[in-house]
């Protein structure tokens, strides 16, 4: 009986494969006009926003057309590496993540090095060394109060630590945002704080929510009336009429740039440029502040609420080392937070 | 138990077989079913090879090539298999309780009210579990209005739900409705004349109960316990919203683990582990299940139809009881949707100020949850369709027919059920671009296939392996072939079961999301994208009107589709 199941399962494989090698044929060769080009861009872009700058995009460039795959971090780690075991990376762009994914495929030669217009206007901070990505967006992490029951809200990561802050707050699970992950490398590896600061701040046992939308959610709702997350999609509930604000505390803040990064397997680069060289670009950037993002660059301001980039400390360690301990450190940061 | 089909008046055939010692008859019968079923046996398994057997082969494979074997041994891999077994079980334990007993309630007591009662315990169906998940938040999560209060008053929280218990609490309330379709499909075939037998004999009515119908449910309670146990440890909605601030990680979490983590090289390798690992943990609880579902009762074809049992002064009690429970699970949910969607954000409080139609207005109008809707209806119902074709072919088979194989059928048919959505779309995503299917809808056509196969198999198993085959044995002695024994009585006994199951998948498909989310071409959509999208934007008053909308539509279309079947009963 079991020869017959392998039998029946070879000749199943079998069809599914002939109607490979009879589709495949049917498929129409890729078009190579100059003018009417397709570009397919990957991203974790919120839908709304990723949809604005597809737009302005398109009008600004015509003759381009942006076919956006939308989906969170972990999808798109997944749909590419699918579409790699399969043949190549499908995707022109990828507009996501953080840079230690961009490290990753770029060591795996998977990106194009760059030739991004008017680089040396933007922040060296989000401009890798070797070309390879350039960050879009500052996205930092940030306290968050909910404004009907904090009065005074903390300033520091070190206050957070204060026993009246016990249960009081949440933060994204480093296992599921990538973001997340980043932070608590850059806690450990800041002096200021380090391990010390993450076990008192352990101590006041936070609920850990799966990832930053669900962290600002409980922040505005109240469910916890302090979080630690990502200051854009706080401004975002803000201007929904939220009772939810953001501080900035006076360590600084650790933040991932939202890199944008060409697949070395695209067949259209100079379009593929163009939609980076957008992304950017002072038309770019002034979109990114008008969607709540601090931009990448120092001449079209920040949006409503937030400071202006100087007033704002970053931490900015080098990438290598926070790259190197990450994975301990999220290790350190799930023992703790058991 | 002696068969009716000994009166029918019967052919040649019949007589030169009743003439024929036992012995051969039975070996002739056999042979005789396998000859004339041997086609469409072959036909199924082609189709569950095609369709199950390709995806699992190319996840065993990936496992394999990526040598990642040493992962299975990581103390993070153990305790998640533990939490996903524990879960799993008690999820589907509690719901088969929970699901059978609304069974009874609805199909055989007068309880008032019956038919807006089993529709409103319908509703958690309609809704995608990490929805739902989070309106639970809402209802019970450690600083929930109720905890909060009891907190100050108490001193400590009432029940967070958080952890390992919210896991399985969720998992019950997200699955009592596959068992009590299930189930209630069961008892709607159950005849009568037993049950009245005991109360001639003397037995009161619960006794009755308690010994003829409950036993003879037997294979129906566990046939809906095995299928929610298996597609239990695929969930990830769930465990990802309420059991990861406890730490209470499962395997299907797990799988996003290693796709996030900078250290894992081969994050699909990691991926196809984890799923190998799911698909053993459900082979053995399908093996269990089969030595604890050996002993099987079988009755004839119901000569009478289920009478209902007053309850007389119980009438009362029992109806408050289940209209409380039932509520208690669905309104909540359903109200803090309700209220998040009239609100213009989260954390704003609903007054006639506040209140705003604006998220709604943006549900039903925007581009994107349009064009997820016609995505996700037109996926849905062709999935429902297949499914249910497949599903009565397959279901019939292994539960009228006899051959070695059928074991190994049903199992292949229901294994998808444990695996994570992301893991079986990644599979899929590995074939697509060999069978010319990449960025088209028919991958994520042929993914739902897979994994809803077994909603549809196990909606036939459940009251069909309850049934002796003295019918098919009827028509075999009249003169007909096995094959339209099959085709004449086995087929259309199991209809109704197969469209039962069939509307379990066109529900579950309409708001898919882990497939969908990986499958799609780029700038389509589906429904369940189109929610979580706008729920990853922190739009979380826009996502639960689409959630809303969605609900409700469906709820309607339940109850025209529950109305049809009842009237002609």
């Amino acid at each position: 009986m079991r020869s017959t199941t392998t039998t029946l399962l070879a000749a199943g494989l079998g069809v599914a494969l002939l109607a490979g090698c009879t589709s495949a044929d049917a498929e129409p060769a890729a078009s190579g006009a100059a003018e009417e080009q397709t570009i397919t861009v990957y991203t974790s872009e919120p839908q709304e926003k990723i949809d604005e700058i597809v737009a302005a995009f398109e009008a600004a460039n015509p003759g381009i057309t942006v076919e956006v795959f939308r989906a969170g971090t972990g999808d798109l780690t997944a749909r590419i590496a699918a579409e790699q075991q399969s043949g190549e990376v499908q995707a022109d762009v990828l507009l996501a993540a953080d840079a230690a994914t961009f490290e990753g495929y770029a060591a795996d030669d998977l990106l194009l090095e760059l030739d991004t217009a008017d680089v040396d206007a933007l922040d060296p901070a989000v401009v890798d060394p070797e070309s390879f990505y350039v960050g879009t967006r500052i996205i930092p992490t940030v306290i968050a109060y909910n404004t009907s029951l904090v009065e005074e809200p903390p300033t520091s990561w070190e206050q957070l630590t204060e026993a009246e802050y016990a249960n009081q707050i949440v933060m994204p699970n480093p296992d599921v945002s990538g973001a997340a992950a980043y932070n608590a490398a850059v806690w450990l590896d800041e002096p200021q704080l380090g391990d010390a600061w993450l076990e008192a701040l352990a101590a006041n046992e936070p609920v850990i929510a799966d990832s930053n939308g669900p962290v600002s959610q409980a922040v505005a709702t109240g469910t916890q009336p302090i979080g630690i997350v990502v200051d854009y999609l706080v401004r975002d509930l803000a201007a929904a009429g939220s009772p939810v604000a953001v501080s900035y505390p006076e360590e600084g803040v650790p933040f991932v740039s939202q890199p944008a990064g060409i697949f070395a397997s695209t067949d259209a680069p100079e379009a593929s440029q163009a939609f980076v060289d957008f992304l950017v670009s002072v038309e770019g950037q002034e979109l990114a502040v008008e969607q709540a993002y601090l931009p990448v660059r120092g001449d079209v301001g920040t949006p409503e609420g937030a400071p202006s980039m100087d007033e704002i400390a970053i931490l900015a360690p080098e990438l290598d080392t926070i790259l190197a301990t990450q994975d301990e450190a999220v290790s350190r940061f799930n023992a703790l937070f058991q | 138990m002696p068969s009716s089909s000994d009166v029918i008046d019967a052919g040649p055939a019949a007589r030169r077989a009743r003439v024929a010692a036992p012995g051969a008859l039975r070996v002739g019968r056999v042979r005789d079913l396998l000859r004339g079923t041997v086609p469409v046996r072959v036909v199924a398994w082609v189709a569950v090879a095609a369709l199950v057997g390709v995806p699992l082969v190319a996840v065993l494979s990936l496992a394999i090539a990526s040598g990642q074997i040493g992962i299975l041994a990581s103390e993070d891999v153990a305790v998640a298999a533990w939490h996903s077994a524990v879960s799993s079980v008690l999820g589907a334990a509690g719901a088969v309780v929970l699901g059978g007993a609304l069974a009874i309630v609805l199909e055989r007591t007068d309880v008032p009210g019956r038919a807006a009662l089993r529709l409103l315990a319908c509703s958690p169906l309609l809704m995608p579990p990490f929805v739902g998940a989070i309106a639970w938040i809402g209802v019970a999560g450690p600083m929930s209005p109720v905890n909060r209060w009891w907190t100050e008053t108490f001193g400590g929280p009432l029940w967070s739900i958080y952890g390992g218990d919210g896991v399985v609490f969720l998992l019950v309330v997200h699955g009592y409705p596959v068992a009590m379709l299930i189930v209630g499909a069961a008892l709607r075939r159950l005849p009568a004349d037993l049950e009245q037998a005991a109360r001639i004999a003397g037995a009161s009515t619960l006794r009755a109960f308690a010994a003829v119908v409950v036993p003879l449910l037997r294979p129906a309670l566990l046939s809906s316990a095995t299928l929610l146990a298996v597609s239990n440890l695929a969930d990830f909605g769930i465990p990802s919203i309420v059991g990861l601030p406890e730490r209470f990680t499962t395997l299907s979490t797990l799988v996003y683990r290693y796709l996030q983590s900078a250290t894992v090289d081969d994050p699909l390798g990691a991926v196809a582990t984890i799923g190998s690992v799911l698909l053993a943990v459900a082979l053995a609880g399908l093996v269990a299940d089969a030595l604890i579902g050996r002993r099987r009762v079988e009755l004839d074809a119901g000569a009478s139809a289920p009478a209902r049992t007053p309850l007389g002064a119980w009438r009362l009690p029992i109806a408050a009881g289940s209209w409380i429970v039932v509520a208690a699970l669905t309104v909540l949910p359903i109200v803090a949707l309700a209220t998040q969607s009239l609100v213009p954000a989260a954390g704003v409080p609903l007054t006639w100020e506040t209140v705003t139609l604006d998220n709604l207005v943006r549900a039903v109008t925007s581009e994107h949850a349009l064009a997820g809707m016609r995505t996700s209806i037109m996926l849905a119902v062709l999935a429902a369709v297949v499914c249910t074709v497949l599903g009565l072919v397959v279901g019939a088979l292994v539960t009228r027919t006899r051959s070695r194989d059928n074991r190994a059928l049903h199992a292949a048919a229901i294994v998808p059920q444990a695996i994570p959505g992301l893991v079986i779309a990644v599979a899929w995503l590995v074939i697509a671009p060999r069978i010319g299917l990449f960025d088209t809808p028919w991958i994520i056509l042929v993914a739902y296939v897979t994994a809803f196969l077994g909603l549809v198999v196990q909606a036939v198993h459940a009251p069909l392996s309850a049934t002796s085959t003295t019918a098919e044995e009827a028509a075999r002695v009249a003169g007909a072939s096995p094959l339209r024994a099959l085709v004449d009585v086995s087929w259309r006994m199991a209809t109704p079961a197969a469209i039962a199951g069939g509307v379990l998948v066109l529900l579950t498909a309409a708001r898919e999301l882990t497939l969908s989310a990986l499958l799609l071409s780029p700038g389509a959509q589906t429904l369940g994208v189109a929610i979580f999208n706008l729920q990853q934007a922190g739009d979380y008053n826009a996502a639960s009107a689409l959630s809303l909308v969605v609900a409700l539509v469906g709820l309607a279309g339940l109850g025209l589709a529950a109305r049809t079947p009842q009237e002609r009963s």
